[in-house]
């Protein structure tokens, strides 16, 4: 695809004050790029780097905004060159768009209005060039490893044949091949089509001998430097500039200086001759023998199919006082779900799970069982401290100094509801730590408005605060720059120190040198658990059956048409009519009895429910059966009881069936293509929809978050009630956060702006003609039947 | 001050729009589920005088009015509450394929106090007042319009009366709280509603800080 060449960028006194913010994010900008020129865009946290690519990928318009200067492609302002600019942002799951990589790759050159007949060769082009021609084009998106997502994201840009490719640490969620492979991907991407390239990123070695030039951006500047990019390996002037700035210079140890009386080794990249760590000699304090784990529970039932098998088994695993041990292994190996088993929030599959005396304590603490996972969350608090890989689903209070004081009020003596700290213990404890974390500034600030590294230096320090011996952390370098990872290390050293215990999920393996950590790595046993996929919630579509290959809209008409049928009459007939042909139709969904069971019986339920609540408080009629003072049930009463009840059945059964049977996206190119609903809001809606696996799995992980803080859904109403509202507002925030990317990366490929063409049309077939008539007749008979039986009740007379 | 800037805003939907209130839905549908699992129970409590169930429904109509809080644009109190709608549909809903009609009602009463206020006041009393509307609306399309129900009168008084109060507190105080919350977390960012903890509590109040 060598018909795109490079554009040139242009900034001439550029600058952008963000709404409600005080300062400039960016001022007086001024920079040449040329086109094909490879650049390595680098500036402290806050230097306006990000606020830089989203500009030039024209996806900045505030009308509340203070801007001034210009920014140019090929002297045409950024906002007005739709499609010229490619943007990729840092988070994989806010790459992607759509459900099918087919279809995720062609957004964008729909959005451009591109020809259908030219968009799948532009598909198959670009996920051949990423490495991802390999798979089908209707694999689903939500089984890619992270990595894999990135460089989805970039086929999706490169669909778009654009001259300018921008990426916003692109890589700085992704483990160590991840990283690799999303980095040649996109060398070679920029080769092929002679794109100008800006990247964005703390870890300089990763790109440094890649690219062509180093700009380095002052805060709330323009440049401050332009360097040709091999001089970050030989300056040492320039060395000390980017390392103060908090990025990863190549061959410098940003532990340097710190005084860990261990880490002697860790100066160079290269790791040591490898593992000085002798076994460990402390006290044993959790011991795992044979432990299997698993996300869900082991005893209910996920709610549409078997027991889900463990994740992991066979775990051995001895944790022991003063030890710092680092649990590594390839993604989807259990690594996190073992690590919330051992924290005491995810009950064990098999195998046993023990909390010794020593780290249950003395006294009233060996009153505590042996598993972590049957302690209050009173207890927990002060002797396991779990710290999650997003910093935010940890905060439940509206100011750091609260959110600090939360761990230590919640501890409790074990069996009483004795508090374990005393107020004036509680305050001590958060304003040492407000000194130690170099948060005491801040101390009324809403955590969500901290920078990355601040929340991530808070997170620690509330689960610090309840005074656990046992320290869990989740991936917590991830995306760090490298003040706050030598501030974490030297955290972590210091609760080590004072006679604590620190075990870390991890991939980076300058976190496990610096603390010198033992290494614990799991082999991969059973395949990769995925996050819960729409279609999972979804029960599982039947997209293989008869009914599954028909049209999205018939399906849509049909089912319309028996629920207005049984809309209109509320009796036993009509409803039994409806009930026996969509039982009859099953075997063109392609489901079996028993999975009927399984997807119907809370709806069977449902219907009993609203049977009993119309016999008991509908009009009385006939010979009264029950008198309960207040209310009876009469004849007339139950009958109409029970036809409401078998109508309300017959209504959900046909849209079961139709929805287990009907792709999400289908159903959307057929309301927007065939019913002209607006393209805007369905997409959107549809990209939304695809989150829902997501926002669930973040649901589970806040309800975790709060068991660990000792804020869990547990005792009496009112402690449930905040518990589930907390729950629900830290879901509010992850969902816009989410949607606030996903909007970016649905704009900056060409969303939302004029025509659109689709890669897949959706129209009728002749197929389409039965499902169609098929609903007409159930739905008449449903009426004759009703007629002729002389159950006829029509609702609205 | 800000009143001013909040009149000239444009009331065409931005993509940051369209995305939120999509991606707020959903997550609604989520909050249902979760809800769903640990509150199953909760029904249990009025099964001796079913009129009053709906005091806990309200739970369905929050997606309508933190929408419009959100969002501010015409037409976020039905987007919301009909893709949430949707989801649930998705999901296998109770209700079937009626849960659109019910959905579109019960956002429409919260849209219709927005609009008599042409998108400009968003404060408490507002939120209250479009969560019982949409309550009330709603208990309507299931007594009249596609009727669920066969209560007798009394009983349908008091089934949409608990639905409107249950909708006032927790579909209108509620989500103007998370609202405000969502704005001092600062993640309304790209959105109209970027300032709602600063505004003033009620109509007429002065502006915090």
């Amino acid at each position: 695809m060598g018909e795109a060449p490079g554009v040139a960028v242009t900034a001439e006194g550029w600058s952008w004050q963000h709404a409600e913010r005080e300062t400039p994010a960016i001022a007086g900008l001024d920079l040449q790029i040329s086109a094909g020129e490879k650049v390595l865009l680098a500036g402290a946290s806050g230097a306006g780097k990000s606020t830089l690519l989203h500009g030039l990928a024209g996806v900045l318009h505030d009308e509340d905004a203070q801007a001034a200067g210009q920014l140019l492609l090929d002297g045409v302002p950024a906002e007005q060159a739709r499609g010229r600019a490619g943007l990729m942002q840092q988070d994989p799951e806010s790459q992607v768009v759509l459900s099918r990589i087919g279809d995720d790759v062609a957004f964008a050159a729909e959005n451009l209005a591109v020809p259908r007949a030219e968009i799948w060769g532009r598909v198959d082009r670009a996920l051949e060039a990423v490495g991802l021609g390999g798979f089908g084009l209707e694999h689903p998106s939500a089984k890619l490893s992270g990595g894999q997502k990135q460089r989805l994201a970039l086929a999706g840009i490169l669909a778009m044949r654009p001259g300018l490719l921008l990426l916003d640490e692109p890589t700085a969620n992704l483990d160590p091949a991840g990283v690799r492979q999303v980095r040649d991907a996109v060398l070679r991407s920029a080769e092929l089509t002679g794109a100008t390239v800006i990247v964005v990123e703390h870890r300089l070695e990763i790109w440094a001998e890649h690219m062509d030039t180093l700009v380095v951006l002052g805060t709330g500047a323009g440049v401050r430097r332009r360097s040709p990019a091999a001089q970050i390996r030989t300056d040492e002037a320039l060395g000390d500039e980017l390392s103060s700035m908090g990025l990863w210079v190549p061959g410098r140890d940003p532990l340097r200086g710190l005084s860990i009386p261990r880490s002697a080794g860790a100066d160079r990249e290269d790791p040591p001759p490898e593992p000085l760590c002798p076994e460990p000699q402390g006290e044993l304090l959790l011991h795992a023998g044979g432990l299997a784990v698993g996300r869900h529970s082991p005893t209910t039932r996920w709610r549409r199919g078997a027991i889900a098998p463990p994740t992991l088994t066979g775990v051995e695993v001895e944790i022991r006082r003063g030890e710092t041990l680092g649990i590594t292994g390839a993604n989807g190996a259990g690594k996190s779900t073992l690590l919330l088993t051992l924290a005491g929030l995810l009950p064990a599959h098999g195998g046993t799970l023990t909390a010794t005396a020593g780290l249950k304590g003395d006294g009233p603490g060996e009153l505590l069982a042996a598993d972590p996972h049957d302690w209050r969350s009173a207890d927990l608090v002060a002797r396991i401290g779990m710290v999650f890989q997003e910093p935010e689903h940890q905060f439940v209070r509206g100011s750091v100094a609260e959110e600090l004081a939360l761990g230590a009020e919640q501890a409790k003596v074990p069996g009483t509801a004795e508090p374990l700290y005393t107020p004036a213990e509680i305050d001590a404890r958060v304003q040492r730590l407000l000194d130690r974390l170099g948060l005491r500034a801040l101390a009324q600030a809403n955590p969500f408005t901290l920078s990355g590294g601040e929340k991530r230096r808070l997170s620690v320090g509330t689960v610090l605060a309840a005074g656990p011996e046992l320290l869990l952390l989740d991936e917590p370098t991830f995306g760090q720059d490298a003040h706050t990872f030598r501030e974490l290390i030297s955290l972590l050293q210091d609760h080590v120190d004072a006679g604590g215990t620190v075990l870390a999920v991890t991939h980076d393996a300058a976190f496990l040198r610096g603390l010198q950590a033992r290494e614990l790595k799991l082999q991969r046993g059973t395949p990769p658990p995925e996050a819960p996929a729409a279609g999972e919630l979804f029960g599982g579509m039947r997209a293989d059956s008869w009914l599954g290959r028909r049209n999205a809209l018939a399906k849509l008409i049909a089912v319309f048409l028996i629920t207005a049928a049984l809309v209109v009459t509320i009796d036993v007939v009509s409803a039994g009519v409806v009930v026996l042909a969509s039982l009859a139709a099953l075997p063109l969904a392609g489901i079996r009895a028993a999975g009927l069971l399984r997807l119907m019986w809370p709806f069977a339920l449902g219907a009993v429910v609203a049977a009993w609540g119309t016999a008991l408080a509908a009009e009385e009629s006939g010979a009264v059966l029950v008198d309960l003072g207040f209310t009876t049930i009469s004849e007339g009463s139950l009958a109409l009881g029970l036809a409401l009840g078998a109508r309300a059945f017959a209504i959900v059964l046909p849209s079961v069936i139709i929805f287990s049977t009907t792709d999400p996206t289908d159903l959307a190119d057929s309301l927007a293509q065939q019913l002209r609903l607006p393209a805007r809001f369905v997409l959107g809606a549809l990209a939304a929809m695809r989150l829902l696996g997501l926002l669930a799995e973040h649901w589970t992980t806040l309800g975790h978050a709060r068991r660990a803080r000792g804020v869990g859904a547990h005792g009496g109403v009112r402690q449930r009630l905040r518990s589930t509202l907390s729950q629900a507002f830290g879901l509010l925030v992850q969902a816009i956060r989410m949607a606030t990317r996903l909007a970016v990366t649905m704009e900056s490929r060409g969303f939302g702006a004029g025509r659109r063409t689709w890669a897949r049309p959706a129209r009728f077939h002749a197929a389409d003609v039965p499902v169609i008539l098929g609903g007409a007749l159930i739905g008449a008979a449903a009426v004759c039947a009703a007629v002729a039986a002389g159950t006829w009740n029509f609702v609205w007379s | 001050m800000s009143s001013r800037k909040t009149t000239t805003r444009s009331w065409s939907w931005t993509v940051s729009d369209i995305v939120v209130a999509s991606v707020l839905a959903v997550a609604s549908g989520v909050i249902f589920w979760g809800w769903n699992l640990s509150y199953h129970l909760i029904g249990n409590l009025f099964v001796f005088y079913p009129p009053v169930e709906t005091l806990v429904h309200g739970m369905w109509l929050f997606p309508a009015v933190l929408g419009a809080l959100v969002i501010r644009k015409p037409g976020a109190a039905i987007y919301c509450e009909m893709v949430a709608a949707a989801v649930s549909a998705l999901l296998g809903s109770q209700w079937g394929l009626t849960v659109l009609s019910s959905g579109f009602m019960q956002g429409l009463g919260a849209e219709l106090v927005f609009l008599a206020v042409l998108y400009r006041r968003f404060s408490l009393e507002f939120a209250t007042l479009a969560g019982a509307a949409s309550g009330l609306t709603g208990g309507i399309t299931y007594h009249w319009i596609v009727p669920m129900y066969a209560y007798a009168p009394l009983e349908t008084i008091i089934h949409i009366s608990c639905f409107a109060l249950s909708g006032a507190v927790i579909a209108g105080v509620l989500p103007w709280l998370a609202t405000r919350g969502l704005a001092a977390s600062s993640v309304l960012g790209p959105l109209a509603s970027r300032r709602a903890h600063r505004e003033p509590m009620l109509l007429g109040g002065t502006p915090r800080g």
